[in-house]
């Protein structure tokens, strides 16, 4: 009988950042989140309903390419209620990355007008957009440790299919940095198999539906709390079981597993 | 130590898509059958539900059908384009009428329900099966159920709405491909089509250059490559590894008319869809 593994540290996710802003100041129950740097990514897909709440929160907002035509157009039709000029000068991003091929010239030039850094990038052919984005901004976000630094990314997931797997492939290149995935319907992020996972779940904005895919290896053993049909060092792949539609049952959900996985729960409407 | 014997091959086109094709399209896909999950249809929807031999919905996906065919169809009469009405023969152009709506049962409207089963589509509840998905249980159905019996290897099973919406979902489906990979199943988007290639096999890969492309990726999913080959991309692969966390191929290129791929692991191929 070997002698026991020593316990994997443990990482815990909050999605602290798709509550809607409070103006309370009430302390947070997680202090961790409470300190968490977030960096926007907008790709090239409309704007989630939610776009503005997380642009609200970041330090650092970058749009890779065409993501800037879809800031551009979309966050005056997010807030219909405010001018739209107003609104365009009020969501510009920090920076705009990429081939630059998607980008529309008049929007180019508003956001250069304004300020924003372009940093044309059609010479490097090996690495996704978003790559890039994420690149930049551990070079770019000052005093910051990985730990406390959280990147939200919209646009990344649905539309072209090698471009969302290639999108998942950066959280697994990147896999000391929390990396989030987000779209209207739903969230994923990467759970490395060097840790035990707590997900804190907001309830009020996530759920019920979520699951735990193997993307790129089987896993041997997996082991879940917190859920409908909870794993129990099963092991997972494909063309065997993956776990989709599956129901979270409780407000913190652990994962311990031999393999990377990706975690993915829907958001409510 | 002998050379192990070449690996048999199997062919693979998009023929189906093609307007100009004449039906059926091509032996590699002699009969279609067409999938309908619950999404927004794509605009190819009525070309592929005219060519496919039958039509199965997942639940929602009669919503989608009811909803979304007058809507692909706009210069026709919305009650004619639903209920036009399959005679005996298999295969006809104009029925936008499913064969079977199959699944739990939890998405669809009441009124589309009854509608169809009105008309004599067949209704599946499959509420206490709660272990597979709606789009494994609808390829079960149609591999028990195939339309064409004698020419059941030459199936190809066409998928709408099976990418894009919630990320399990999607995940779920592209396993289906994986548990049934002695089936030929394409899921299809506005954007793109995917398929698996099964390490079993070398691929020959007919591309249909005026619908399919430029972009393509190949996607080791489940497992890591550690040798891949390919032919008629702009960067293709020489005994190349894959996985994630390292290479995968995306945003590659199709330069010919026909690709070949070759690998010792599962792989998931796609190509983008030409607006």
């Amino acid at each position: 009988m070997p002698a026991s593994a020593m316990p994997l540290p443990t990482m815990t996710h909050s999605s602290a950042f798709l509550l809607p802003a409070s103006s309370s100041s009430a302390p947070r129950a997680d202090d961790a989140a409470a300190s968490t740097t977030y960096a926007l990514v907008v790709l090239n897909q409309r704007l989630p309903r939610f776009a503005p709440l997380l642009w609200a929160q970041a330090r650092l907002r970058l749009c890779a390419d065409g993501g800037a035509n879809r800031v551009f157009d979309g966050m005056p039709e997010l807030l219909p209620a405010e001018d739209p000029d107003e609104v365009r000068a009020r969501y510009k991003p920090d920076v705009i990355k990429g081939d630059m091929d998607s980008i529309r010239p008049e929007v180019k030039e508003y956001y250069s007008n304004l300020g924003a850094n372009i940093v044309d990038e059609s010479h490097d052919q090996d690495t996704t957009d978003l790559h890039k984005c994420i690149s930049y901004i551990t070079r770019n976000l000052p005093g910051t440790e990985n730990s406390n630094l959280c990147i939200l990314v919209v646009g990344a997931l649905g539309g072209r299919f090698d471009h969302e797997m290639g999108n998942i492939n950066v959280l697994y290149r990147f896999s000391n940095i929390r990396i989030v995935l987000l779209s209207d319907d739903c969230s994923i992020i990467l759970l490395p198999k060097t840790h035990t996972h707590e997900i804190h779940i907001e309830r009020s904005v996530e759920g019920p539906h979520c699951g735990l895919i193997p993307i790129g290896a089987p896993s041997t053993s997996t082991t879940t709390t917190g859920l409908r049909w909870n794993l129990a060092n099963t092991s997972m792949s494909y063309g065997g079981l993956v776990s989709t539609s599956n129901i979270v049952e409780e407000d913190i959900v652990t994962v311990t597993s031999d393999s990377d996985l990706i975690w993915t729960i829907s958001l409510r409407h | 130590m002998a050379p192990a014997p070449p690996l048999p091959t199997m062919r693979h086109s998009s023929a189906f898509l093609n307007p100009s094709s004449p039906a059926p399209p091509d032996d590699a896909c002699a009969t279609l059958a067409l999938v309908v999950l619950n999404q927004r249809l794509p605009r190819f929807a009525p070309l592929l539900w005219s060519r496919a031999a039958v039509r199965v919905c997942a639940d929602g996906g009669a919503n989608r059908v009811f909803d979304g065919m007058p809507e692909l169809l706009p210069g026709q009469d919305p009650g004619e384009v639903r209920a036009r009405c399959v005679t005996s023969k298999p295969v006809t152009d104009d029925a936008y009428k499913p064969d079977v709506i199959k699944g739990d049962m939890d998405s669809i409207r009441p009124e589309v329900k009854e509608y169809y089963s009105n008309l004599g589509t067949k209704i599946v509840d499959e509420s206490h099966d709660q272990d597979t998905t709606d789009l494994h249980k609808c390829v079960a159905f149609i591999t028990q159920n195939p339309p064409v019996p004698d020419k059941s290897n030459q199936l190809c099973i066409l998928v709408l709405g099976a990418l894009g919406g919630r990320f399990d979902h999607e995940m779920g489906n592209i396993n289906v491909l994986h548990l049934f990979p002695n089936i030929k199943i394409v899921l299809l988007s506005d954007d793109c089509l995917i398929f698996l290639l099964p390490r079993t096999h070398r691929h020959e890969i007919h591309i249909e250059r005026s619908i399919e492309g430029p972009h393509c990726g190949l996607i080791p999913i489940g497992m890591p490559s550690t040798s891949t080959t390919t032919t008629g991309l702009r960067w293709n692969l020489y005994n190349a590894s894959m996985s994630y966390g390292g290479l995968i191929s995306t945003s590659n290129v199709l330069e010919e008319d026909k690709v070949t791929v070759t690998s010792d692991s599962d792989l998931i191929w796609t190509a983008s869809l030409r607006d």
